[in-house]
C-alpha cells in the first residue's frame, strides 16, 4: 500500500515537473500578421513542422521563435525585414519554402518543367498515334474469304443470345 | 520463443533462396516436379514468416523483457490492444510486419494460381521470393527483432538479462487507430509487389497478350484500396493526435505514402487502355515498376534518416541495404525491358483527340507530374545541401502552392475523362454530357462569389466539384432511365441494377465521387480559424459560433499514464452542445508526454480543442481552439472511395432482367433465334465498359 502511494506521488511529481517544463514553451501570436509570417517559417527544433503548427511535446525552440516574431511584428518591421532577420539568425532553413533564387529556384521549376516535358511527350505521342490512324488502310489488310467466314461465324456465336 | 523466431526466419531465408534457385531451374528445364518444388518452397517461406511473426507477438503478449525489441517498445501496463501496435512500432518489428503482410499476399497468389498459367507462375514465384529474400535478410541478419538483452559475464560469456519492465510504447502511438493504420498502409505498400511481380514475370517470360493485366487487376485494386485507407488513417491520426490542427503537413513520411498511391492510380487508369485497345504496353509496365520502386523508396525514407520527419523511425544503418535493393530492382527492370522490349511493341492508334484514350494520357500526365512535384519537393533539401552546402526547408506552403493547381486539373479530368467514349466522342455527345454540368458548375461558382467567396482556388474547386458530381449523377441517371424504361422498375432499383451490371465502371464513378468529397473537405482549410488563450476556471473563449467555457481542471491516473485534463463546456446560441475533455498525458515508463485532442465534429465544421499546457505567467491552463470547416467531408470522401473500390471488385451480375422484359412480351411458342431489341440496350450499357 505504502509502495503504491509512493509510486503515485513519484508519478505526480514527475508529471508536475514535465508540465512545469512545458509551461515555459507556450506562446501564441498576438496578431494575424504574426500568424501569417509564422506559417511561412519552420520550427527549428528539427521537428520539420511549420512554426505556428509546432505542437509537439517537449519542443524547446518554437516558443522563443514565436516571441521573437511577435516582437519584430510589434516593432512594425516589414515582412521582408522580419523574414531576413530570421534567416540571419537561423539560416535559410527557417523559411518553409525554398527562396526562388539561385540553385533553389530549381525547386519551383521542376514541377512546371515536368509538366511541360510531359505535355510535350503527350502531344508527340498523340500526333504519332493520330498519324498511324490516318495512314491505316480503310479496309485493313486483305483477308481471305475463309478467314472472314470463320470470323463471322465466331461473331455470330459470341453474340448469340 | 526468441530462438524459435530467429530459427524460423533463418529457415525462411534458406527456403527463399531455394524458391529462387529452384524457380530459375524450373523455368529453364520446364520440369513439372521442379516447378512444384519451387512453389512449395514459396509456400514454406510464407508459413515460416507467419510463425516468426507469431513468436514475436507471443513475446510481446507475455511481456518477455529479455528481448531488446520488446523491452524498448512495450511495458507491463500497456493495454493489450496496444501491444499489437507495439509489435510494429519500431524498426525491427515493422520490417518483420512488412514481411508478414507480404507473405499473406504471396501465399494467396501462389495458392490461387497453383497449377494454372504454367508459363507465368514460376517467374512470379521467383520475383516474389526475391523481394521476400531482401526483407528476410533484414529480418534475420541486419535488424532482427529477436535480439536478446545481454551483459558480459564470467569468462567472456554473455549473460542474458531480463528487465523488470519495458520502456513502453511511444505516446504518439498510444492511440486506437495505430492498431489499424500500419496494417492498412503496409497492405497497400506490399500489395503493389503482386502486380510488379506479374509485370516483370510477363516481361521476362514474354507471356503473350494482356493476360497478366487481367490477372493482376483485382490485386492492384486491393493494394490501391489499402493504400488509400492507410493514407487517410494516417491523416486522421495526425489530426487527432499531433494536435497542430491539421491533417496533412506534407511531411516526408506522408509524402512517401502518397507517391505510390499517385502512380498506382495512374496505373489503374492506363491499364484500361491496354485491356481495351492493346495500347501503352511499355508505359504500363514501367508504371507498375515505378509504383513498386516508390513503395520501397517510401519505406527507405522512413527508415534511413535521409530526410527529417516527425513520423520517421530512428536513424539506422539499414540505408545502404535499401539503396542497394532499389538499385538492383531498377537494373533488373531495365535489363528485362531492354531484352524484351520488342514483346511490348503495340500498334497504338488514336482515332480522335476527344476520346477516352487521350483523356487517360492527360490523367496519367497529371498524376505523374503530381508525383514528381511531391518527390522533388521531398528530396530537394538533400539535393540543395549537396549542391550548395546550405540547408533549406521545403514545407507545406511550397507543396500547397505547387500541388493545388495540379489537384484541381486532376479533379477536372475526373469529371471529363469517364464520359468520353473510346476512340471518338462526337460534338453532340460532348454537349449532351457536359453542357448542363458545366453551366451549373459555373452558376454555383457565381453564387459563391456573390455570397462573398473570394479565394480563387476555392471558387474553382467549387465549380469543379459541382461539375464532376453532376456528370457522375447524369451518367447514373441516363443508364438507369434506360433500364427503368425496359424493366418498368423504379429509378433507384434501376440504379442498383445498372451498377451491378458493370461494377467496375460504376464503382469507379463512386470512387470519383469520393474524391470530389475529399476536395470539398480540403477546400474548407482555406477558412480555418484558431485562437489560443489562458483559461482559468470560468474563463470563456468565443470562436466562430461557439463559446467555450473552462469548467474544471483535473489530474487523473490511468493504468499506463497520468492525464492532466481540462473540462470545457461548448455552447452555441446559448444552448449547451457538448462537454469536451482535451488532455495531456504523461507516460512514466518512458517519461514522455502526448496530447489528446478533443473534437466536436459536424458536417459543417470541426471544433478542435487542444490543451496546450499551463501559462508560464499565470499557471492557468492554455487552450488552443481551432475551427476547421468541412473536415468531416475528407473522412466521408475516404469512406466513399473505399466503398467504390469494393464495389468495383465485385463481379458483374448478368443482365438477366433485360432479357426477362422481352420474354414477357413474346407470345407462347418457340422463341426467335435472336432478340434484336436487346442489342441497343446492351450496347448502351456496355459501351464504355470498365472504369475504376
Amino acid at each position: 500500500m505504502v509502495r503504491v502511494i509512493v509510486r503515485q506521488r513519484l508519478v505526480a511529481a514527475a508529471l508536475a515537473g514535465v508540465l512545469t517544463l512545458l509551461a515555459g514553451l507556450l506562446y501564441a501570436q498576438s496578431t494575424e500578421r504574426a500568424k501569417q509570417l509564422g506559417a511561412g517559417m519552420m520550427c527549428m527544433c528539427s521537428c520539420a513542422q511549420i512554426l505556428t503548427a509546432c505542437n509537439h511535446v517537449g519542443c524547446t525552440v518554437s516558443a522563443t521563435m514565436l516571441q521573437q516574431l511577435d516582437q519584430r511584428v510589434a516593432a512594425n518591421n516589414s515582412d521582408d525585414l522580419i523574414l531576413q532577420s530570421f534567416v540571419q539568425e537561423y539560416g535559410t532553413k527557417v523559411l518553409a519554402s525554398p527562396p526562388a533564387q539561385g540553385f533553389n529556384l530549381l525547386a519551383w521549376i521542376i514541377p512546371g518543367l515536368a509538366f511541360g516535358l510531359g505535355l510535350a511527350v503527350v502531344v508527340m505521342v498523340i500526333r504519332q498515334w493520330r498519324r498511324r490512324f490516318e495512314l491505316a488502310p480503310a479496309g485493313g489488310p486483305p483477308i481471305s474469304s475463309d478467314v472472314l467466314e470463320r470470323a463471322r461465324e465466331q461473331a455470330d456465336r459470341e453474340t448469340e443470345e | 520463443m526468441d530462438l524459435f523466431g530467429s530459427f524460423t526466419l533463418l529457415l525462411a531465408f534458406l527456403c527463399a533462396l531455394y524458391a529462387i534457385g529452384g524457380g530459375i531451374a524450373a523455368i529453364r528445364t520446364r520440369r513439372p516436379l521442379l516447378i512444384k518444388s519451387a512453389r512449395n518452397a514459396g509456400f514454406a517461406v510464407c508459413v515460416l514468416i507467419w510463425l516468426a511473426f507469431g513468436s514475436l507477438a507471443y513475446l510481446f503478449f507475455t511481456d518477455n523483457f529479455s528481448i531488446s525489441y520488446v523491452a524498448e517498445h512495450s511495458n507491463r501496463t500497456l493495454p493489450v490492444y496496444l501491444k499489437f501496435a507495439a509489435i510494429w512500432s519500431g524498426q525491427e518489428g515493422s520490417l518483420l510486419f512488412w514481411s508478414f503482410i507480404l507473405s499473406i499476399y504471396v501465399f494467396s497468389v501462389l495458392f490461387a494460381y497453383r497449377g494454372k498459367h504454367p508459363e507465368l507462375m514460376p517467374y512470379v514465384g521467383v520475383v516474389t521470393a526475391g523481394v521476400q529474400l531482401f526483407f528476410l535478410v533484414l529480418n534475420a541478419i541486419v535488424v532482427s527483432p529477436f535480439t536478446v538483452l545481454g551483459a558480459p559475464g564470467a569468462g567472456g560469456a554473455l549473460d542474458l538479462v531480463a528487465r523488470a519492465d519495458g520502456r513502453g510504447l511511444n505516446p504518439l502511438l498510444q492511440y486506437t487507430e495505430m492498431v489499424i493504420h500500419p496494417p492498412m498502409l503496409y497492405s497497400g505498400y506490399t500489395g503493389f509487389t503482386i502486380p510488379f511481380a506479374f509485370a516483370l514475370a510477363a516481361l521476362l517470360g514474354r507471356y503473350p497478350g494482356e493476360k497478366w493485366i487481367h490477372l493482376t487487376r483485382r490485386w492492384t485494386m486491393i493494394a490501391w484500396c489499402f493504400q488509400s485507407i492507410g493514407v487517410l488513417l494516417g491523416a486522421h491520426w495526425a489530426y487527432a493526435v499531433l494536435g497542430w490542427g491539421g491533417y496533412w503537413a506534407w511531411d516526408p513520411v506522408e509524402n512517401a505514402s502518397l507517391m505510390p498511391w499517385l502512380t498506382g492510380t495512374a496505373f489503374l487508369h492506363s491499364v484500361m487502355m491496354q485491356e481495351k485497345r492493346g495500347m501503352m504496353r511499355v508505359w504500363n509496365v514501367w508504371l507498375v515498376f515505378a509504383t513498386f520502386l516508390l513503395t520501397i523508396f517510401g519505406t527507405t525514407l522512413t527508415r534511413t534518416g535521409l530526410v527529417s520527419s516527425v513520423h520517421a523511425f530512428a536513424q539506422s544503418t539499414i540505408g545502404p541495404w535499401f539503396f542497394s535493393f532499389l538499385a538492383l530492382v531498377l537494373v533488373v527492370c531495365f535489363a528485362a525491358y531492354w531484352r524484351n522490349r520488342d514483346y511490348l511493341r503495340s500498334d497504338n492508334q488514336l482515332d480522335s483527340l476527344a476520346s477516352r484514350e487521350s483523356s487517360f494520357l492527360f490523367n496519367n500526365l497529371i498524376l505523374l507530374v503530381a508525383c514528381v512535384a511531391v518527390l522533388s519537393g521531398t528530396l530537394f533539401p538533400v539535393l540543395s545541401e549537396w549542391a550548395t552546402g546550405t540547408q533549406i526547408s521545403v514545407g507545406a506552403p511550397f507543396f500547397n502552392k505547387v500541388n493545388l493547381p495540379i489537384g484541381l486539373f486532376l479533379l477536372f479530368l475526373t469529371g471529363v475523362g469517364p464520359l468520353l467514349a473510346w476512340r471518338k466522342t462526337s460534338m453532340d455527345s460532348l454537349k449532351r454530357n457536359f453542357g448542363w454540368p458545366a453551366l451549373l458548375g459555373l452558376v454555383a461558382g457565381g453564387v459563391g462569389v456573390a455570397l462573398g467567396l473570394r479565394n480563387f482556388y476555392v471558387t474553382v474547386c467549387l465549380i469543379l466539384c459541382v461539375f464532376v458530381t453532376l456528370t457522375i449523377l447524369l451518367e447514373f441517371y441516363r443508364g438507369a432511365r434506360v433500364i427503368s424504361a425496359r424493366t418498368r422498375s423504379n429509378i433507384l432499383s434501376s440504379v442498383g441494377q445498372l451498377t451491378m451490371r458493370n461494377t467496375r465502371r460504376y464503382g469507379g464513378y463512386v470512387v470519383h465521387f469520393g474524391i470530389v468529397l475529399i476536395f470539398v473537405g480540403i477546400s474548407g482549410a482555406a477558412f480555418n480559424q484558431d485562437k489560443q488563450m489562458d483559461m482559468p476556471a470560468g474563463a470563456q473563449m468565443d470562436i466562430g459560433p461557439y463559446r467555450l467555457t473552462h469548467q474544471t481542471f483535473d489530474t487523473t491516473p490511468a493504468t499506463n499514464y497520468t492525464s492532466e485534463r481540462a473540462t470545457i463546456a461548448v455552447d452555441r446560441d446559448g444552448q449547451q452542445l457538448i462537454m469536451l475533455y482535451p488532455e495531456r498525458r504523461f507516460y512514466p515508463s518512458n517519461e514522455e508526454s502526448g496530447t489528446m485532442v478533443a473534437i466536436y465534429s459536424t458536417v459543417k465544421e470541426d471544433l478542435y480543442v487542444v490543451y496546450a499546457g499551463r501559462s508560464p505567467e499565470t499557471q492557468a491552463p492554455v487552450i488552443h481552439a481551432y475551427l476547421n470547416p468541412l473536415v468531416k467531408w475528407v473522412w466521408l470522401g475516404g469512406v466513399v472511395v473505399v466503398l467504390g473500390t469494393i464495389l468495383a471488385l465485385v463481379p458483374n451480375r448478368q443482365p438477366v432482367l433485360a432479357l426477362r422484359a422481352v420474354t414477357e412480351t413474346v407470345p407462347a411458342g418457340p422463341l426467335p433465334a435472336r432478340l434484336p431489341m436487346e442489342r441497343p440496350l446492351e450496347r448502351n450499357l456496355e459501351r464504355e465498359d470498365g472504369h475504376g
